[in-house]
């Protein structure tokens, strides 16, 4: 119980964090696929931050090598995600493709460019610079609560920084001035218009927050689950953290609901392999448990969900 | 007085070229293609490399231009076919993507779909003992049957539950690449491909290793249904009852309803045709270009797919092109980066860029027609000038 607990929360909360993204640029208005792209595009900007810091090996300063690395990896997918906001923004473009586009390029950028550092670095064209796993801590005292203590113990060290930063964004997405104009714009955007606010603004700056969420899950991937970055980043996380805000209804609190239901029955899955002492082969038809789940919940509860009006549509002045 | 144009000739070219409306459907996406081509030259130029010698190595490559040395039984024409035999599926899987994008349906899970076809008609036909006659057909039909069975409950799913096609297809691809997975790991498993057992010679949809005129051909069967799909999902779209409908439900599915189209089966019937093109895309990728499976991989067709289909402008013919030219460019690249020196990913950064810069086709558009307003306004102003200077004299 408490390894499902511990393992489903450090699945759970990065997916979050890059649904959270999602939420901002759609509730926006701009449709975003790229999700997938941001978030491998940032982990390898905090991962290339932390080689060009070291020098290619992180021994010895793994723990402020690891924020630098988060710090870097928000900066490097909010200045990716520019480019989505460029082409869905200004010049007009499809969203769809857009979002395939970024996809594309991120996988294709990232991979030239690792295999060229790391032949300057190490002098090999490796596709993966090695980086450490996230440290844990244990909250004394809480912990020895029975299940409840689980939340507490063995904590990567992203999982407050997660927390604290979807509150933040909450905050900003629903109470701020902000905020408003933000979901105001995916919504109505003529009306934000014609309240004086520059409806493409507002979608470029949501687009490079959405960016720079996805970089810091993405982050978090790639220091929990691989302790390295190499190209098996893009595993589908950022269409999973799509499947999720939908599933959320483009809102925050339901999207964590969804967000935790992955990662609890990710991680459930995987113990019930091991304790009923599975074949590995049967580990396959357990790993289906999450996304089964969601399909029968989505039954349930999607009945009135609606997407944000204005999602997808390239916003023209003159139109009414 | 001296008149000053304040549009200046490169604009007054660019206009002139892609103004015509007709035919912009063709000039733009070819000039967006162009720009692209520059933009890698540059960069194959920044590593210092000679672009052309590149462009040609991919050419060459892909079997439209000749290589200058082969090895044994391999021409230009073995070339050509491999990559023929690769093009297959990428337009099946863009077609349907296609199909449902006209229904305003985003089929997100081709790739799922054409692997549940390929799985299926591998373990009933591909493991039989049938002859070619009655196995390869029973291939094609098995395909189609069980991609459009996908597709269509995933389009139930969403007329009946409203939950959107995106979710679905998301989630169905993984159940399907891990219960797939177990499947072939449990039973079907080769040992030492760590693949699925490779299909009988007959069940295969391309002949492999021919022997024609001295060389070793291998021959894509599918390769025969390609075009006259096209034309088939052109004809369903433009002339039938069922495409129009199809498509008002895409462009506005409350006056759909209101015209009394039954909006629901619409629905279902587009995901059911797009998970059938889906299902042929994955025979013809599994049982042809492939003749095994390899476990808990998704094939990454049924995403590029969505980029082919938009790049060809989501019309069956623009698609047959733009699933070409992506694929002689994937095909290539390995023979480019082994001739030139660059590394392979070069050829899926040229296929981004190719594709970044027709996404901005709107903008190219947008821009040409405030150019030629522009010319309109400086014609009108440049006649009433020359009115007014005429009744001064008179």
């Amino acid at each position: 119980m408490n390894t499902i607990i511990i393992d489903g929360l450090a699945f759970a909360l990065p997916l979050f964090i890059i649904a959270i993204g999602g939420i901002f640029s759609e509730r926006s208005g701009i449709t975003n696929l790229a999700l997938e792209g941001f978030l491998g595009f940032g982990a390898f900007f905090g991962a290339v931050m932390v080689m060009a810091f070291t020098g290619g090996s992180v021994s010895g300063v793994e723990v402020p090598m690891f924020f630098t690395a988060l710090i870097f990896a928000v900066i490097g997918g909010a200045l990716f995600a520019m480019l989505h906001a460029l082409l869905c923004i200004p010049f007009k473009a499809n969203q769809v493709i857009s979002g395939v586009v970024i996809n594309i390029l991120s996988a294709a950028l990232t991979a030239f460019f690792t295999s060229q550092i790391n032949t300057l670095l190490v002098g090999k064209p490796t596709n993966k610079f090695v980086l450490s796993v996230c440290q844990k801590f244990t909250v004394p005292g809480i912990s020895k609560i029975p299940v409840l203590g689980a939340f507490f113990t063995d904590i990567y060290y992203y999982e407050p920084i997660i927390i604290v930063v979807a509150l933040v964004a909450a905050y900003v997405l629903y109470k701020s001035r902000f905020g408003m104009r933000l979901r105001a714009c995916g919504d109505n955007p003529h009306a934000v218009d014609a309240a004086g606010i520059d409806v493409a603004k507002t979608r470029f700056i949501a687009v490079m927050i959405s960016g720079g969420l996805s970089g810091l899950g993405g982050m978090c991937f790639a220091y929990s689950i691989s302790a390295s970055f190499s190209p098996s980043i893009y595993a589908g996380y950022g269409f999973l953290a799509i499947a999720a805000l939908i599933f959320g209804n483009w809102k925050i609190g339901p999207t964590l609901g969804a967000c935790l239901i992955f990662g609890f029955a990710r991680a459930a899955g995987y113990q019930l392999a091991q304790t009923l002492g599975l074949p590995s082969t049967f580990s396959d038809v357990i790993m289906i448990l999450p996304y089964v789940l969601t399909l029968l919940l989505l039954m349930f509860f999607s009945q009135n969900n609606r997407a944000p009006r204005a999602l997808g549509e390239i916003y023209d002045k003159g139109k009414r | 007085m001296k008149k000053t144009s304040s549009v200046n000739p490169f604009k007054r070219g660019f206009a002139a070229v892609l103004g015509n409306e007709k035919s912009q459907g063709i000039t733009i996406p070819v000039f967006a293609i162009l720009l692209s081509l520059v933009a890698c030259a540059i960069i194959i130029l920044a590593l210092g490399k000679n672009p052309l010698t590149a462009f040609t190595s991919l050419l060459q490559g892909s079997g439209v231009l000749p290589k200058v040395t082969y090895a044994a039984k391999k021409s230009m024409f073995t070339d050509f076919m491999s990559m023929i035999n690769e093009f297959t599926p990428m337009l099946f899987a863009a077609l349907a993507v296609a199909l449902a994008l006209k229904t305003g349906l985003f089929n997100i899970g081709v790739s799922g779909q054409m692997l549940v076809a390929g799985f299926i008609a591998t373990i009933t036909v591909g493991y039989s003992k049938l002859p070619m006659a009655a196995a390869l057909p029973l291939v094609l039909i098995i395909g189609i049957i069980s991609g459009a069975a996908v597709g269509a409950l995933i389009g139930w799913l969403k007329h009946r539950f409203n939950i959107n096609e995106v979710v679905t297809s998301i989630m169905l691809n993984y159940i399907f690449e891990y219960l797939i997975s177990y499947f072939i790991n449990s039973y079907y498993i080769n040992a030492i491909s760590r693949q699925s057992q490779a299909i009988s010679a007959s069940a295969s949809l391309t002949l492999a290793n021919v022997a024609l005129g001295g060389l070793k051909v291998d021959i894509p069967l599918g390769f025969i249904l390609t075009i006259p799909v096209a034309f088939l999902v052109l004809f369903l779209l433009n002339r039938t009852r069922l495409g129009y409908e199809l498509k008002v439900v895409g462009l506005n599915r409350r006056a759909a309803k209101y015209a009394g189209i039954n909006v629901g089966r619409s629905l279902i019937t587009s995901m059911a045709l797009s998970g059938a093109l889906a299902g042929l895309a994955g025979v013809t990728l599994y049982m042809g270009y492939y003749t095994s499976i390899q476990p808990r991989v998704l094939t990454s067709v049924g995403f590029d797919s969505i980029a082919v289909c938009l790049l060809g402008n989501m019309h069956p013919i623009g698609i047959l092109f733009s699933s070409l030219l992506i694929t002689v460019i994937s095909k290539g690249g390995n023979y480019m980066s082994s001739i030139v020196g660059v590394p392979e990913e070069i050829t899926e950064m040229i296929t981004g860029l190719i594709l970044l810069f027709s996404a901005c086709g709107a903008f190219i558009r947008y821009r040409v027609s405030i150019t030629k307003e522009e010319i309109t306004e400086e014609k009108l102003r440049a006649k009433s000038a020359a009115a007014a200077e005429g009744g001064e004299k008179a």
